[in-house]
């Protein structure tokens, strides 16, 4: 849990470094300063933290990386607003803060044992990737990995980097797509919803995780529900305007549900009970 | 047949051939005494339509939300210059709305649950009783004579001394709550994003203290300069009885002074701020 | 036997009260009535049914710096305000009080936020029964009553010449002990009669009607400005965001409303809530619906000041009536 004496104080954090994944995404490693602190946070799939480009604000970002793998905490950051803009200004070893982990996570425990679909658009993708890891690390645990990463474009696509290491693991496919492709893509192109009907992915023992553009949820769900993907087998973490992370400021709330408290990550059978639809 | 008669017939003609998507007007609200907008979707609706001297509402800034729509629109003759602004900056256009105008009898000084009968300030020195433009006429028009000083309220304030000013603007805007009301409620203020809500660069900021407070206010006046028509719309919301019809007078008293210029009178007349004429000249050197 | 206290007393010891804390109480400004910081006894209104604005922003200010940030030596350091005087608020209604209670919930659930908790044990509410009613008072179909004394920590209700008493917690006993009251065979006057608004069940109403037509034509007439959300004595949304201050960085809590456009709007452009009707919806869902399922205390108190303040006439009480009988034709 955050600062649990004052739980909208960051902990002071350092860059440790930053890496582009993309033009605009940049992944950044943060080290937290408080040896306790930094002992004691742990974090699970799903969760997310807010962080602090002090002089301009704070935002949410979903973790990106595992608590088990005990190495800096990994944010992909899109740069799209003033916070966002502010971050990507900083070099490593600037001070940023910490707050968090905030929300429940991927139940990683009920997964066990299940093929996982892992279906991310753009950066949508950077929630899905500590499912990813996860299962990477403990392989026997888990069915088949299938991992659909779409993006607008070749540079879009987040990751690029760990691609062969997930291709190359036991029982794990790798599918990659785009909306436009440059010149030198010689992959698939083609929107997600469309790759998914082409592959006919089995929803037996399956479990499917998406997340990404609203439009890109809509339309692969209606894939998934047409390749007979029970509502409670597909999961996806919902985004919203947040600013307390606590389920005080009464922003990000969908119905009477807090998107910081009672979600992320939501099943398509908790949304579609959920009373506002978006 | 009363204004409120009339109205009802117009609405009810216009629904019935389709010839609008829906009328704008007014209708009594719940205190039994005031008015409040009101938007009337077919001919039932259209019997809840009133006028009377409590109808204070700018009913056009709501066109600003119906612009694919063909709306029919209830005006008195401030709300009419709105209109005529804002076609002028092509926010709306002239065959989108059927206007409804009618002749002004003069607001009265109204509060929640209480509706006076003494004619509000602005409205004992309106010079216009008749809507600038409109499709269809209630009542008949109506000349009025021109006061002798049109802005004895701005001449008060000119006759203070500067510190008196200061401190006169400090203990009304320390009332202010930033509720926006003000701003929400004028036709001319339409900004996709307002400079208050504007992060990068941050001009104000969403503070509600004393110092972003006349911020606010002040630099809401000078983006209406030569633009404000004169309704006070924003002073009628204020929820804390901030005199702000004051700010928009001066630069109106002003304009008129520089420019002969009184905003939307007609929708062709190009705005003194906002157009440059190669033999103007600010008389600053000289 | 009640207790009681005479005005001269009171007045004493309301002076007595202002050494070294913060008294509030109703005063008039112009022609409003509003809670300010009195220097004066005398300068406390008399003859008022209640403020036009609520009492909310001693607790939870409109403007508030959280924390304040500076650069030094190559790190930050963070430095969280404090909440340094008491504050005793004068002349509260039951219907604040019972604002104050819905206040308590989101904002002490744990985690607790710290600065609201600092102002609230170091405020003490002393309340004055209603024995007027303004059309627009509802209290009594809200769980509240015009002489509930729930929330308070003192409750007096008036009475010739004085004030009968009611010390109901410790912090109440604290700041005005038993020594200082005397006895009084006065009866307990009248309470206010108010008028009834039909919310039994209102928030199962809304759940099935949540879909109706109803909300996008109510927020026609909406101009969307913050009001109704600044008035309210339980509205309690709010921003965070940073601002410099004289070479120093200030986080900085400020009101903010669910009505105005862009609320939801997330960096990128995407706004779940940019139909107004939506947001209508959205503002009497929370206040109706999700709040009291939620915290188990209502939402609207029914002090009616958004309905006299409302620019458009969106009325509460309005709402809850149609509200009731949609769904009731055609099923």
């Amino acid at each position: 849990m955050s600062n649990n004496k004052n739980p909208l104080l960051p902990h002071l954090a350092t860059l440790q470094n930053v890496i582009d994944l993309t033009p605009d995404v940049r992944l950044f490693q943060i080290d937290l300063n408080d040896a306790d602190f930094k002992a004691k946070f742990d974090y699970k799939p799903g969760q997310f933290v807010f962080v602090s480009a002090f002089g301009t604000g704070e935002s949410p970002f979903g973790l990106t990386s595992v608590a088990h793998r005990k190495g800096p905490i990994e944010v992909a950051v899109r740069k799209v607003g003033t916070v966002t803009s502010s971050l990507h200004d900083l070099e490593p070893g600037a001070a940023v803060g910490v707050r968090g982990p905030f929300g429940n996570f991927f139940p990683m425990d009920q997964f066990k044992g299940k093929n996982i679909h892992i279906i991310g658009g753009g950066i949508g993708f950077a929630p899905l990737r500590p499912i990813i890891l996860t299962i990477l690390d403990h392989r026997n645990e888990y069915g088949d990995l299938f991992i659909l990463n779409g993006a607008r474009t070749p540079s879009d696509l987040v990751f690029a980097n760990e691609f062969d290491t997930w291709a190359s693991a036991p029982k794990t496919r790798l599918e990659l797509t785009v909306d436009a492709k440059d010149d030198k893509w010689t992959g698939r192109v083609a929107l997600i919803p469309a790759v998914v009907k082409e592959l006919q992915l089995s929803p037996a023992n399956s479990v499917a995780i998406i997340c990404g553009p609203p439009i890109m949820i809509k339309f692969t769900l209606t894939e998934l529900k047409k390749l007979g993907f029970a509502d409670e087998q597909i999961v996806t973490t919902l985004e919203g305007k947040m600013k307390c992370g606590l389920g005080k400021c009464a922003r990000c709330n969908v119905g009477d549900k807090y998107v910081c408290k009672d979600g992320p990550v939501f099943t398509f059978k908790q949304i579609s009970g959920l009373l506002e639809q978006f | 047949m009363s204004e409120t008669e009339q109205i009802r017939s117009k609405a009810k003609e216009l629904l019935d051939a389709k010839k609008v998507d829906c009328v704008i007007g007014y209708e009594r609200a719940t205190d039994g005494k005031n008015a409040r907008p009101m938007f009337a979707y077919n001919v039932k609706d259209a019997d809840r339509l009133i006028f009377d001297q409590t109808c204070r509402h700018n009913l056009v800034r709501y066109l600003l939300n119906r612009k694919d729509k063909v709306t029919g629109i209830v005006v008195k003759p401030c709300d009419s210059r709105a209109i005529n602004l804002l076609i002028n900056e092509h926010q709306i256009a002239r065959d989108k709305v059927v206007i409804i105008g009618v002749v002004c009898p003069g607001l009265v000084k109204t509060d929640w649950n209480k509706a006076g009968d003494k004619l509000r300030d602005a409205c004992q020195l309106c010079q216009q009783r008749t809507p600038v433009v409109y499709d269809v006429l209630i009542g008949e028009p109506k000349k009025v004579e021109p006061p002798a000083d049109a802005y004895p309220d701005v001449t008060g304030m000119e006759g203070k001394s500067v510190e008196e000013k200061r401190a006169f603007w400090e203990k009304e805007f320390s009332r202010c709550i930033r509720c926006y009301a003000c701003r929400q409620a004028c036709p001319g203020c339409y900004c996709s994003e307002c400079f208050v809500d504007r992060l990068d660069p941050l001009w104000v900021g969403i503070r509600i203290a004393p110092g972003e407070n006349e911020m606010w206010n002040t630099m809401r006046a000078f983006h209406l300069g030569g633009r404000c028509v004169s309704c006070y719309a924003c002073e009628l919301v204020c929820p804390v009885n901030i005199p702000l019809s004051l700010l928009n007078r001066k630069l109106e008293k002003e304009t008129m002074k520089l420019f002969k210029f009184q905003p939307g009178l007609d929708p062709e007349t190009p705005q003194p701020l906002a157009t440059f004429q190669k033999d103007e000249k600010l008389g600053v050197a000289e | 036997m009640s207790k009681f206290i005479s005005k001269k007393d009171l007045n004493s010891w309301l002076n007595k009260v202002r050494e070294g804390r913060r008294l509030i109480a109703p005063t008039k400004v112009e022609d409003l009535v509003l809670f300010k910081e009195i220097s004066r006894v005398e300068d406390i209104a008399s003859d008022y049914v209640n403020t036009d604005l609520s009492p909310k922003e001693f607790l939870f200010p409109p403007t508030e710096v959280l924390f304040s940030i500076e650069k030094k030596d190559g790190g930050v350091d963070l430095t969280p305000a404090r909440v340094e005087k008491e504050t005793v608020i004068f002349g509260m209604r039951p219907c604040d009080a019972k604002g104050i209670i819905a206040l308590d919930k989101p904002f002490l659930e744990e985690p607790a936020d710290p600065l609201y908790k600092e102002h609230r044990d170091k405020t003490i509410l002393v309340g004055v029964a209603c024995l007027k009613a303004c059309p627009e008072c509802f209290c009594s179909s809200m769980g509240g009553g015009p002489d509930d004394p729930a929330g308070l920590d003192i409750m007096l209700t008036e009475v010739k010449d004085g004030y009968l008493v009611q010390v109901l917690t410790e912090k109440g006993k604290a700041l005005m002990p038993d020594s200082m009251l005397s006895e009084s065979r006065e009866a307990k006057p009248k309470a206010a009669e108010v008028s009834k608004v039909p919310a039994e069940g209102i928030n199962k109403k809304l759940r099935q009607n949540f879909e109706d037509p109803y909300w996008g034509r109510l927020a026609d007439r909406c101009i969307h400005c913050n009001m109704c959300s600044y008035v309210c004595p339980t509205c309690y949304c709010f921003d965070i965001r940073d601002y410099p201050n004289k070479g120093k960085t200030d986080r900085v809590r400020s009101w903010e409303s669910c009505q105005s456009a862009g609320f939801t709007k997330i960096a990128g452009g995407y706004d779940p809530r940019a139909n107004k009707g939506i947001r209508m919806r959205q503002r009497f869902a929370h206040k109706l619906l999700y709040f009291p399922e939620q915290f188990g205390v209502s939402h609207c108190i029914g002090c009616g000041r958004c309905v006299k303040s409302c620019p458009v006439n969106i009325d509460i009480r309005e709402i809850i009536s149609d509200v009731q009988k949609l769904g009731a034709k055609g099923e």
